[in-house]
C-alpha cells in the first residue's frame, strides 16, 4: 500500500505501516459492530413499531371472541393463526409485545434510578450507610429472584403496579453494585480532591463529578435489564400470577398456549415466542455494542 | 501562618509514614521538600492541603485549629490552601474544556470572576484557543498550566505544590516556577514538594531534604 | 541486494544526512542508521480528518559503543521513533525513509521488514526496549526471577539460574530480590528489571524511552548509569528523553528535536557547551541551573507544523546565529545545524 503526493514537483511516497500482529484488532471489527449496531436497532426499531401500530389499526380484534374462527392455523386471513377463541394472534402477540416492552422500559428507568441513587450514595458516603445498603442489597440478593417477584405479586393479585415493583425490587442490585464500583474508584481520584480543595460541597462533586461519569454505566445496565425485564414479566404472567388475563402480555399469551399445544395449535407457542427471542436478541446486540464503546481506550491511535 | 504539629500519618493499619512531623508553612516563604521516592512527603502534602487526615497531630490556619479534613474542613479553609498534583491528566475532570477546569473552584465557592481568570491563564502561557481545548487534546505541559492556574484562581494564602514538574519539560517547570514565586513574593506561603534537589535550590528559599 | 544498493544511492544524495558527519577519530561500527525517516498518522476513519506529521526527514546514527540522546519537549514525535524502529506503528501510520540495522547477514530495512522477521529475530534479540513504566510491563503473579527466565529461555534457548543472576546483575539487581512480585518491587527496582528483560536478548541495540520519567534523581542517575554500562559493553544506545540533565550525564552524542524534526545534533560536549540552534539554547536555558527561564510560546501542533523554521514562527527573535529559514539540518564542523548556521 503506497500513497503517491506531489511536493514542489518532486514525488513522495509514503509506505503504510498496517502489518497483522499478534494482538491488534482485524480490520473488520469495527464494521461488524457497527452492523450489530445497525441489526439490532433496526430489528427493535420494526418490532417497537410493529408492536404501536398493529394494535391500533386494529383495536378490537385482540379481544374479539369470533367462535367462528377458532383454532385456525396460520393463513392469508390470520398470518399468526387464531386462539381457541378465535381471537387474531397476530394482533394480539403484538399488543402483548406492546404491553410487555412497556413494562420493561418502566422497570428498566426505575432500576437504574433505584441503583444509581443506592450506588451512588452507598460509594461515596461510605462508612455505615455504605454498609447498611450493602447488607440491605446482599439480603435482596440472597432470595431467588422470581421467589421474591411471586410474593410481591401474590400479595397484589393482577396489579400492574405490583408486576413492575417486583421487578424493580430484583434486579436493582446488579445497577447498585456497578455504580458503586464506579464510585468507589472515582472519589479517591486526584480531580476529587482538586475540587474539594476548590471548596466544593459533597452534592457538587457528586453532580459534576460523580453523576456524570457513572451515567454511561448506569444507561448500559438500563439496556441490559431490559431484556431481563420482559422475561421476568412473561415468567410471572405465565405461571398466572402476572398481569391480569384481559390484558394480552407475551406471558399471557404463552400461558393459554400451553393447552393449545396439546391439540396441535403449535403456532400459539411458535410466534410470540419467536417475538420474544427477537426482541432479546435486538436488546442484547445494542448492549454488547454499547458495552465495546464504553470500554476505555485511547482515543486516537497515536503513539507520540 | 500553616503549621502542623505532631503529625503521625499513615495509611490503613501497620506502621504510619510519618511519625512525630513538625512544619511551618510562612506567608511570603517557599520551604522546598527534598527527598526520594515513597519518604512520606507526598503525604505530608496531602494532610497540609488538608486532602488526609493524620492519625494524631495537630493543624492550625492562621491561628485557627483545623478541626477536620477533606470535606469535613470547612470550605473557608479549604480554599485558603492551593493544591496542585503531580499527575495533571488524573488532576482534571476528563470531559471538562480548560477553561472550565480553571473556573471550577470558582464555581464550585460560588465566586465572581473578577478577571483573575484572565490574569492567570496569561501567566501561565494559555491562549483562548489552548482554553477550549479538552485534556485528551493538550499536553501534559499545557495540562499543568491550567492545573497551577486553577489552584490560584481562588488567591489561597498558602500553595502545596507536590511534585508539580515531575510530569513536564524544562521549560514548562521553568515557567510555572517563575509563576509560583511570583505570587509568594505578593505573600503566598509555598510548599515546594520535589525529588529533584537541584530544582529547589533554585525554587525555594529554604530546602528541607529528607532521609 | 536491493537495499544496499538503495543506501549507496542516497548517501551520494543526501551526504548531509547520512555521512559520518560525527567527525571523531575512528569511528565505531554503526548499529542502525535511520536515513531521512518520516512517519505520519492519518486521523479519522478514512483518513480524511488531518494528518499529524510526527517525525520529518529524521536522521540518525547509532554505533555501538555509543550512546545517542534524543531530546526534545513532550509531542515532540521522539518517542514515535521507537514505535516506528520495532515496526510497532499503528495501522493508520505512513513512513517515508528507511531505518537500516547492520548485521553480519546485511542490512534489514525496519520500516519494510515482514512481520515474520520482526518478531523472530529482531524485537527483544536485536533491538531491546527500556519501557517508560517498568512496572507496567511485568505480569503482577509471577515473580521477577520467572519473567526473567522466560524471556531468556525463549530469546536464548536455555537459562540456568546463574544465568539469570547473571543477567540481574548487569542490571544492577541483587539476585536476592529477583524472587519479589512486582508489587513488592520499589519502583527503580521494577526498572532495573525492564531494563534486564531489554538485555536478556543480548541486543545490539538499546531503545529507552523516556526511562527516567518520575523517577528521583538518584535513580534517574541508577537508570543513566546503566545504559552507559550497556554501551560499555558494546551496545549501541538510543536515550529518547524530555530530561536534559539525564541526557547531558550520559550521551556521548545528542540529536535535538523539534515540532518533529531534528533541529541540531553532534558530540554531547560540543551540543551542551555552545548550542548554535536558539532551540537548544532556549532548552538549556529553562534547566535550573542554565537560568531557569522558559522558552515563551507553545511548540506547534504536528497536525499544523510551519512552513520552514518552525521554531522562528514560535520564537522570532531568538538570540543565536540568524535563521536562514531551511528546516534541512547542513552539517558543519562535525556537527549537524538547522536554518541557524553560525558565522
Amino acid at each position: 500500500m503506497v500513497e503517491r503526493e506531489v511536493v514542489d514537483g518532486s514525488v513522495r511516497e509514503w509506505r503504510s505501516a498496517a502489518r497483522t500482529r499478534a494482538g491488534t484488532p482485524r480490520g473488520g471489527a469495527g464494521a461488524r459492530a457497527r452492523l450489530r449496531l445497525g441489526v439490532g436497532a433496526g430489528l427493535l426499531g420494526v418490532l417497537v413499531l410493529a408492536a404501536i401500530v398493529v394494535p391500533w389499526l386494529w383495536p378490537a380484534s385482540e379481544q374479539l371472541f369470533d367462535y367462528t374462527q377458532v383454532r385456525r392455523p396460520p393463513s392469508g386471513e390470520h398470518v399468526f393463526g387464531t386462539d381457541q377463541a378465535g381471537r387474531d394472534l397476530f394482533v394480539r402477540t403484538l399488543a402483548g409485545l406492546r404491553v410487555s416492552l412497556l413494562v420493561a422500559v418502566i422497570c428498566a428507568v426505575g432500576t437504574i434510578t433505584l441503583g444509581t441513587v443506592v450506588g451512588a450514595v452507598a460509594g461515596f458516603l461510605g462508612g455505615w450507610p455504605d454498609r447498611l445498603l450493602m447488607r440491605l442489597l446482599d439480603t435482596v440478593n440472597a432470595v431467588p429472584h422470581l421467589l421474591l417477584g411471586i410474593v410481591i405479586v401474590a400479595l397484589y393479585r393482577g396489579s400492574l403496579t405490583a408486576v413492575i415493583v417486583s421487578i424493580v425490587v430484583t434486579h436493582w442490585t446488579t445497577v447498585a453494585r456497578i455504580v458503586r464500583a464506579e464510585v468507589l474508584s472515582l472519589r479517591r481520584r486526584p480531580f476529587v480532591d482538586a475540587a474539594i480543595s476548590g471548596g466544593a460541597t459533597r452534592g457538587h462533586i457528586l453532580r459534576r463529578h460523580i453523576l456524570p461519569a457513572v451515567a454511561g454505566q448506569a444507561a448500559l445496565s438500563a439496556v441490559l435489564v431490559l431484556p431481563h425485564a420482559v422475561w421476568h414479566e412473561t415468567a410471572l404472567s405465565f405461571l398466572g400470577l402476572g398481569l391480569p388475563p384481559h390484558l394480552a402480555s407475551i406471558g399471557n399469551i404463552l400461558s393459554d398456549a400451553r393447552s393449545e399445544l396439546l391439540l396441535g395449535g403449535w403456532w400459539n407457542v411458535a410466534f410470540p415466542s419467536v417475538l420474544l427471542v427477537l426482541t432479546t436478541l435486538a436488546t442484547a446486540g445494542i448492549a454488547a455494542t454499547l458495552r465495546d464503546r464504553l470500554v476505555p481506550r485511547r482515543r486516537s491511535e497515536l503513539a507520540l | 501562618m500553616l503549621s502542623a504539629k505532631d503529625l503521625v500519618v499513615g495509611y490503613r493499619r501497620g506502621r504510619p509514614v510519618l511519625d512525630g512531623v513538625d512544619v511551618e508553612l510562612h506567608p511570603g516563604a517557599t520551604l522546598g521538600l527534598a527527598g526520594p521516592s515513597a519518604c512520606g512527603k507526598s503525604t505530608l502534602a496531602a494532610v497540609l492541603a488538608l486532602l488526609l487526615e493524620p492519625w494524631s497531630g495537630s493543624v492550625t490556619l492562621d491561628g485557627q485549629p483545623v478541626r477536620g479534613f477533606r470535606h469535613r474542613a470547612p470550605a473557608t479553609q479549604r480554599t485558603a490552601i492551593g493544591v496542585v498534583f503531580q499527575q495533571p491528566r488524573l488532576a482534571v475532570e476528563p470531559r471538562w474544556t480548560l477553561d472550565a477546569v480553571v473556573r471550577a473552584p470558582l464555581v464550585a465557592s460560588r465566586r465572581r470572576d473578577d478577571g483573575i481568570v484572565a490574569e492567570l491563564t496569561e501567566a501561565v502561557g494559555l491562549t483562548r484557543e489552548l482554553l477550549a481545548r479538552r485534556p485528551h487534546e493538550v499536553s501534559d505541559g499545557q495540562l499543568q498550566r491550567a492545573c497551577l492556574a486553577r489552584a490560584l484562581v481562588l488567591r489561597p494564602r498558602y500553595l502545596i505544590c507536590d511534585e508539580m514538574t515531575s510530569m513536564v519539560d524544562a521549560s514548562t517547570t521553568a515557567l510555572l516556577v517563575r509563576l509560583v514565586r511570583s505570587v509568594a513574593a505578593e505573600g503566598t506561603g509555598v510548599l515546594a514538594v520535589s525529588h529533584d534537589d537541584a530544582l529547589l535550590e533554585a525554587w525555594a528559599d529554604d530546602v528541607v531534604r529528607w532521609r | 541486494m536491493r537495499e544496499t544498493s538503495v543506501t549507496k544511492t542516497s548517501v551520494t544524495k543526501t551526504p548531509v544526512a547520512n555521512a559520518d558527519t560525527f567527525t571523531g577519530t575512528r569511528q565505531p561500527a554503526s548499529a542502525l542508521t535511520v536515513d531521512r525517516l518520516s512517519v505520519r498518522f492519518r486521523l479519522g476513519r478514512k483518513g480524511k480528518a488531518g494528518i499529524v506529521h510526527a517525525a520529518a526527514d529524521v536522521s540518525l546514527r547509532l554505533r555501538r559503543g555509543r550512546v545517542l540522546a534524543l531530546v526534545g519537549e513532550s509531542g515532540c514525535g521522539k518517542s514515535v521513533l521507537t514505535s516506528a524502529l520495532l515496526g510497532l506503528l499503528p495501522a493508520n501510520a505512513q513512513t517515508r525513509g528507511r531505518a537500516l540495522l547492520h548485521g553480519p547477514g546485511g542490512d534489514l530495512d525496519l520500516c519494510t521488514a515482514p512481520e515474520r522477521r520482526m518478531s523472530r529475530q529482531v524485537r527483544g534479540r536485536r533491538i531491546g526496549l527500556v519501557p517508560q513504566s517498568a512496572a507496567s510491563h511485568l505480569t503482577p503473579v509471577r515473580t521477577a526471577r520467572s519473567q526473567l527466565a522466560e524471556s531468556m529461555r525463549h530469546l536464548r534457548g536455555a537459562a540456568s539460574r546463574s544465568d539469570v543472576d547473571a543477567l540481574a546483575e548487569r542490571a544492577g539487581l541483587a539476585p536476592a530480590s529477583l524472587d519479589a512480585y512486582p508489587h513488592e518491587l520499589s519502583g527503580g527496582m521494577a526498572q532495573r528489571v525492564g531494563f534486564a528483560l531489554a538485555l536478556a536478548g543480548e541486543p545490539d541495540v538499546l531503545l529507552a524511552d523516556e526511562p527516567t520519567t518520575g523517577l528521583d534523581r538518584a535513580l534517574v542517575d541508577h537508570v543513566t548509569d546503566g545504559l552507559a554500562t550497556a554501551a560499555a559493553e558494546d551496545t549501541a544506545v538510543l536515550l529518547i528523553t524530555h530530561d536534559l540533565a539525564a541526557g547531558r550525564r550520559v550521551a556521548d552524542d545528542v540529536a535535538v528535536m523539534y515540532a518533529g524534526r531534528i533541529v541540531e545534533a553532534g558530540p554531547a560536549g560540543d551540543v551542551f557547551a555552545d548550542p548554535w540552534h536558539p532551540y537548544t539554547r532556549g532548552l538549556l536555558g529553562a534547566l535550573p541551573d542554565g537560568g531557569f527561564e522558559p522558552i515563551p510560546g507553545h511548540p506547534p501542533e504536528l497536525t499544523d507544523v510551519p512552513d520552514g523554521c518552525a521554531f522562528c514562527a514560535r520564537v522570532p527573535d531568538a538570540p543565536g546565529p540568524p535563521c536562514n529559514g531551511d528546516p534541512e539540518p547542513v552539517a558543519v564542523g562535525g556537527r549537524l545545524i538547522a536554518g541557524h548556521v553560525p558565522c
